[in-house]
């Protein structure tokens, strides 16, 4: 489990986007420089925090950074 | 210094126990909007962060906010910042590398140029010369390649002769294409070992096969190797060394949704290395490194334990210590000059190592003994000038918090190696960066300490001479000026690339560009040798020169520090002023081109009866009548050949 707030921060740290709060929401197309390998890397991040495995697979087909973060705080 | 930081990160605040992290400083100064404007203070900054518990992570993750500033930007608040352009290729995604190698440049004060190429989009890249590959003025062209450029070229079901027969294609493939890419590219190509995996051996279950797939592997990966010998604009990483480091080669999720091959640990260290390549192209390589001596060179504390309390040899410890020695001596073999720094008196330190029988290292093997009570960073400031060379060439290495913590402050340009009490880990600290690297060694480099050892016998004459005419009449300075050939080429190019005071246009040319030159019927590539009743000083200079419609235009001379003063350079351009003459030439031109290390030699040009014809602040331009010639110096004998 992770909280919100430390969600956000290892975004903002592990790849350093210049985050809106409003970003949490938003279509990936529509954050600033975003690409997939921001992803992958979240979710090293995520991992290496709470010590529990992803599911990389499904994570994938997600679109905003909200629906990344409902998969993981499932 | 304390950074006042306003930003939601609780870790970002300068608290109570005392200045923040680095990389929390870092961000400060990204939140505020100043990255850009203080962009030399980032390259200290970073000189920290590998020292730090997760050292790797955080480099990656410094190079995100770096890799995100416009280079534009950076390059137009900061004149005179050193700038590479690096383009990547690669066969499985190269995105990963933008961060760690825009970090790695930057601990080098270098702003990195990046162009990052398609997916698997190499060999295209690589045949297509209107690809980022081949973009005019490019450094260096990055061609990351992986096991998986072999692997995806088998059928589904295969057999270790199918590998075989993909690698010999694929090598045969590679070959060409670098030969394409020499003939039409102008950067340094980049290849690296392909790294390979127990997934890949273990498809076999016969043992005999898999030992047939490693050798033909290991085959393939020293045909690679051999690219580099075959051609000076190639230079192959070979990855091995980097993964016996240690974790693991990939991630395996990230290699099979995102086709990152190879794992965020490995791009770092392969990073590294190219950061310092590129510090080798611009002329950066480290040329001196000074030691300290209790707890690092020896066990112990010679004011305190006395000489028959050290210990290089023979206890546990003591060893540990011998082997560090080994390793500072085989540095000093190549070129580089060992100095010590020490807070100890001189007469026991010199005594230790003369006749102490531990001792690998000798008073023989350092140009420079500085033991003393003055602070570390003036004892540095000191053997920069006695060297003649800028502290900006050193690297120390201290295990004393105290002592690297000061010279890191006061001289962030010298590359500060952060020992501790475990002298296990002393080697792999000053081995875990190549500060020292150079494309190739010459036979100044292996002969070089020496030469500085001779310079104090020089010094000696000097300070027993009544002025400096008596000196030089007493030196019997001898000047050879000829055409450079193939036994001088990688010399005269490494001239061009370490020398940075006596250097008029500061025109970095690799080997390749010198040979070019020498080939041309229209340029004139001369070496200057020098010796004096001490010896041999080998090549010490280089003169590079043009003809034009008008006349005979000299791109660049050169001079070693070693032997400033004493009228060569004025022997070396008098001899080119009297061959155009000879030849029926016009005027001869010449430029200066400022940088912040070739002041010295700003009026150079018009010493010799050059006239300035105009130029700007970036370039001053001169042109030589040649009504009346300077004198050869009448203290030394020059000879030509060309």
């Amino acid at each position: 489990m992770i909280t919100e707030t430390a969600f956000i921060q290892i975004v903002r740290d592990e790849l350093a986007l210049p985050l809106a709060e409003t970003d949490l929401e938003n279509d990936f197309d529509k954050v600033v420089s975003w690409d997939s390998l921001h992803l992958l890397r979240l979710i090293a991040a995520v991992e290496k925090e709470t010590g529990k495995r992803v599911s990389v697979g499904k994570l994938l087909s997600e679109r905003s950074l909200r629906g990344i973060y409902t998969l993981l705080a499932a | 210094m304390s950074t006042v930081v306003n930003t939601p990160r609780p870790q970002g605040v300068a608290g109570p126990s005392g200045p923040a992290a680095p990389l929390d400083r870092l961000r400060a100064l990204q939140s505020e909007g100043r990255l850009v404007t203080e962009y030399p203070s980032v390259a200290p900054l970073l000189a920290e962060l590998p020292y730090g518990d997760k050292g790797a992570a955080d480099l990656v993750r410094a190079g995100q906010l770096l890799s995100r500033l416009d280079p534009d930007e950076v390059a137009a608040a900061n004149p005179g910042t050193l700038t590479v352009s690096v383009a990547v290729a690669g066969h499985s995604t190269v995105g990963a590398l933008a961060a760690p190698l825009t970090a790695e440049l930057a601990r080098h004060g270098i702003l990195l140029r990046l162009t990052l190429g398609d997916f698997d989009g190499y060999l295209r890249e690589l045949q297509d010369t209107g690809s980022q590959l081949y973009a005019p003025g490019l450094d260096l062209a990055l061609v990351v390649l992986d096991a998986q450029a072999v692997f995806d070229e088998l059928p589904v079901v295969w057999r270790v002769e199918d590998l075989e027969k993909a690698a010999a294609t694929k090598l045969a493939q590679l070959g060409k294409l670098v030969e394409r890419y020499v003939g039409h590219g102008t950067g340094t190509l980049v290849l690296n070992t392909l790294p390979l995996h127990r997934l890949h051996t273990h498809q076999l279950v016969d043992l005999r096969s898999r030992a047939a797939l490693g050798v033909a592997w290991r085959e393939f990966n020293a045909g690679l190797l051999r690219l580099a010998a075959a051609h000076e604009r190639v230079v192959v990483i070979d990855l091995d060394p980097l993964v016996a480091l240690g974790g693991a080669l990939n991630e395996p999720r990230m290699a099979s949704y995102a086709k990152a091959n190879l794992g965020d640990e490995l791009l770092g260290r392969y990073a590294r290395e190219i950061g310092h390549l590129a510090r080798t192209l611009r002329g950066r390589a480290k040329k001196v490194l000074v030691l300290d001596l209790d707890n690092t060179l020896w066990d112990g504390v010679l004011g305190d334990d006395g000489a028959d309390g050290i210990a290089a040899a023979t206890t546990f410890r003591g060893e540990a210590f011998g082997n560090f020695q080994k390793i500072a001596k085989q540095i000093g073999s190549q070129g580089v000059l060992l100095a010590v720094s020490s807070k100890n008196d001189q007469e026991p330190v010199l005594e230790v190592l003369r006749t102490h029988p531990d001792m690998v290292l000798r008073d023989t093997d350092f140009v420079r003994v500085n033991a003393n009570w003055n602070p570390k960073d003036g004892n540095l400031r000191d053997i920069a000038a006695k060297l003649n060379l800028g502290v900006d060439s050193f690297v120390f290495a201290d295990d004393s918090p105290f002592e690297t913590g000061l010279v890191a402050a006061g001289l962030p340009e010298v590359a500060v190696v952060r020992l501790d009490e475990e002298p296990a880990l002393h080697v792999e600290r000053l081995l875990a960066d190549g500060w020292f690297d150079v494309r190739e060694l010459t036979a100044e480099d292996r002969a070089r300490a020496a030469l500085y050892r001779v310079e104090s016998d020089r010094q000696d004459l000097l300070d027993s001479s009544g002025s400096l005419e008596e000196y030089l009449e007493q030196l019997g300075v001898q000047v050879k000026v000829a055409a450079v050939g193939e036994a001088d080429l990688a010399r005269v190019a490494q001239l061009t690339l370490r020398t940075n005071q006596f250097n008029l246009t500061t025109e970095r040319l690799q080997p390749a560009e010198v040979r070019e030159r020498i080939e041309d019927p229209d340029h004139l590539v001369l070496s200057v040798r020098s010796g004096d009743r001490f010896g041999d000083n080998g090549v010490v200079g280089a003169l590079f020169a043009h003809r034009t419609p008008q006349g005979l235009h000299i791109d660049n001379l050169l001079l070693s520090c070693r032997v400033f003063s004493r009228g060569i350079e004025q022997a070396a351009v008098t001899s080119v002023l009297a061959y155009a003459v000879a030849q029926g030439l016009g005027p001869v031109t010449a430029a200066y081109r400022p940088t912040k290390k070739n002041h010295r030699v700003r009026d150079f040009w018009p010493s010799l009866g050059f006239e300035p014809s105009g130029g700007d602040e970036e370039e001053l331009s001169f042109s030589h009548p040649l009504a009346e010639l300077p004198a050869v110096p009448s203290h030394l004998r020059l000879d030509t050949d060309f």
